[in-house]
């Protein structure tokens, strides 16, 4: 519980660190200083910059707040999707249930990494970086759900049998009441779920980002930092280039120790 | 027995394939106390789920006729059903415990009974539970209803599943066995609650116990089901005149004879027990 605390803390701290980064004054994580490609530390760039004179540091710090901010984005949309498929599956009619879960199925069957360069090479060129960012969290949660409605699929249906429905239906409760009667039930399995989602979705993003299926340049992410990484004459530029992996461990460290407690 | 009849039932239930009550014919009258006994495999919970149409919701089917005040329950929508139950009929189950929802506090539960039936906001409600709280000797406090059901005792348990059955002064309140599940002290105090309740607002009991010392004492008749068929119906105080094997088996099986029990009927607990102090020394 305390190192659960002191990972919370921590991630918040480097949250606002990097917030403070990214928005400081005369920070950006575009702008290029053509002098000084793959310069080490200096005093206008603390980490040194990119192969295009890009400022690391800020570059880092982007990455870290965009790939956070879309993966928890990206884990509640999941969450609720998964929740509103398997509850509603659990407590409609059997034959309807199953179908549900068939669905369910057919998404776990989906080879994903094929289909999502699919959907990358359909859209087109001109795609706007924002909208690559969107579209990348946004297939990463579509594919998320079908596991996770699985698992509330079957705490609902056993939730469904307990002794406190049939007294609530007794009671006279509207089916919508039922349900206010269900989600405090079926929360000890969403939290966990939404948890266990984040480190995931900031690994996947990383993983297709360095695939070149991720978010699109000149905005900063973890993939797109990590492709920078493949020649190794980069390597020896300067020790300032593994800044980005070691960020990305470390985030990912602390959000799997916030997560821990919570799995089931 | 001519007065106002309530509730007169005649069905037959099962599940696929297997029929478990095979005719269940039984009448109440307005302000009655009904004790139904039989032993367990009986069909007992089947009978309160016919009757509160809840049996299709676990796989069984219901065949005849519930008349509630001249209107047949099977007969209903499931929509139509819904606003009768917790209104109309009230259920008081068997295992307290498991009966509370365990994630949501005690205001929770008497939030969502209210809103089932009653417009009228939480003003309305708290007015409601003051008196009723009372009724079932729980305290009126947010302390109280703040908690879970798991922070309460089972006895406090069962008077608040009592209360919420009461919530909407219904007209006839089912108890499925709703002491089996606690212990002698506790047994004895719901049984004089549901007697003063039934006494003080002549709610009509339908009373289901394989409990006959309990039957005894809060009924005004007794019906006997056994095997899915009511084989026996006779006022309490005529118990002596049971012929059915059944009826006898039972009557065979308490502690001290129907007549000794029949004679502690109509006083409290305490006097009962001073009564037989005073008889000992």
């Amino acid at each position: 519980m305390r190192a659960r605390r002191l990972a919370l803390w921590a991630l918040l701290g480097l949250v606002l660190a990097a917030a403070a980064v990214v928005w400081a004054p005369n920070s950006s994580y575009s702008n290029q200083d053509r002098d000084l490609p793959l310069a080490g530390a200096s005093v206008h760039h603390p980490a040194g910059t990119d192969a295009l004179g890009r400022d690391r540091m800020v570059r880092v710090a982007a990455a870290l707040l965009l790939g956070l901010a879309g993966a928890v984005a990206a884990a509640a949309a999941t969450t609720l999707a998964a929740a509103a498929v398997g509850a509603l599956s659990a407590f409609s009619p059997a034959a309807l249930g199953a179908a549900g879960m068939m669905v369910c199925d057919v998404f776990l069957a989906l080879p994903w990494l094929f289909l999502l360069m699919m959907v990358r090479s359909a859209l087109p060129l001109t795609t706007s970086p924002g909208s690559s960012a969107a579209i990348t969290f946004f297939v990463l949660a579509a594919l998320g759900w079908p596991a996770c409605a699985r698992a509330v699929y079957r705490g609902a249906v056993n939730l469904k049998h307990a002794e406190w429905m049939l007294q609530a239906r007794a009671g006279g409760l509207r089916p919508s009441q039922m349900l206010r009667h269900v989600m405090p039930n079926l929360m000890p399995l969403l939290v966990p779920q939404f948890l266990i989602s984040i480190p995931a979705f900031i690994m996947a993003e990383a993983n297709l980002g360095a695939l070149g299926l991720g978010i699109g340049e000149p905005l900063p992410s973890w993939g797109g930092m990590l492709a920078e990484l493949d020649s190794s004459a980069m390597l020896l530029q300067t020790r300032w280039v593994y800044l980005p992996i070691a960020l990305l461990i470390l985030v990912l460290l602390l959000v799997e120790a916030i997560s821990v407690e919570a799995r089931p | 027995m001519n007065g106002d009849i309530l509730l007169r039932v005649q069905l037959q239930a099962g599940y696929a394939g297997k029929q478990v009550l095979h005719d269940v014919r039984f009448e109440l009258q307005r302000g009655e106390v009904l004790g139904l006994v039989g032993t367990s495999g009986a069909g007992k919970s089947t009978l309160v789920q016919s009757l509160l149409g809840l049996l299709p919701w676990r796989g069984g089917r219901v065949t005849g006729q519930v008349m509630l005040d001249g209107q047949n329950l099977l007969a209903l929508s499931d929509r139509e059903l819904r606003k009768l139950r917790g209104r109309q009929v009230a259920l008081i189950p068997q295992s307290p415990m498991t009966a509370l929802n365990a994630a949501i506090s005690l205001q929770t539960h008497f939030n969502e009974a209210w809103k089932a039936h009653e417009k009228s906001g939480v003003a309305a409600l708290a007015r409601r539970l003051r008196t009723l709280l009372a009724e079932v000797q729980l305290p009126f406090d947010a302390e109280f209803l703040r908690r879970r059901p798991s922070q309460i005792s089972v006895g406090q348990a069962q008077r608040v599943l009592i209360a919420l059955a009461l919530l909407h002064r219904p007209a006839l309140i089912i108890a499925d066995e709703p002491t089996s599940a606690l212990d002698p002290v506790t047994q004895t105090q719901i049984v004089e609650l549901l007697k003063s309740l039934n006494r003080l607002h002549g709610t009509t009991l339908l009373y289901i116990s394989h409990d006959l010392v309990s039957v005894l004492q809060l009924s005004d008749r007794v019906a006997v089901l056994d095997a899915g068929t009511i084989v026996e119906t006779l006022p309490v105080l005529d118990i002596g005149q049971a012929r059915h094997p059944s009826t006898l088996a039972l009557l065979k099986a308490l502690p001290v004879p129907a007549e000794v029990l029949l004679s502690y009927r109509g006083r409290s607990a305490a006097e009962s027990a001073d009564h037989i102090l005073s008889k000992c020394s």
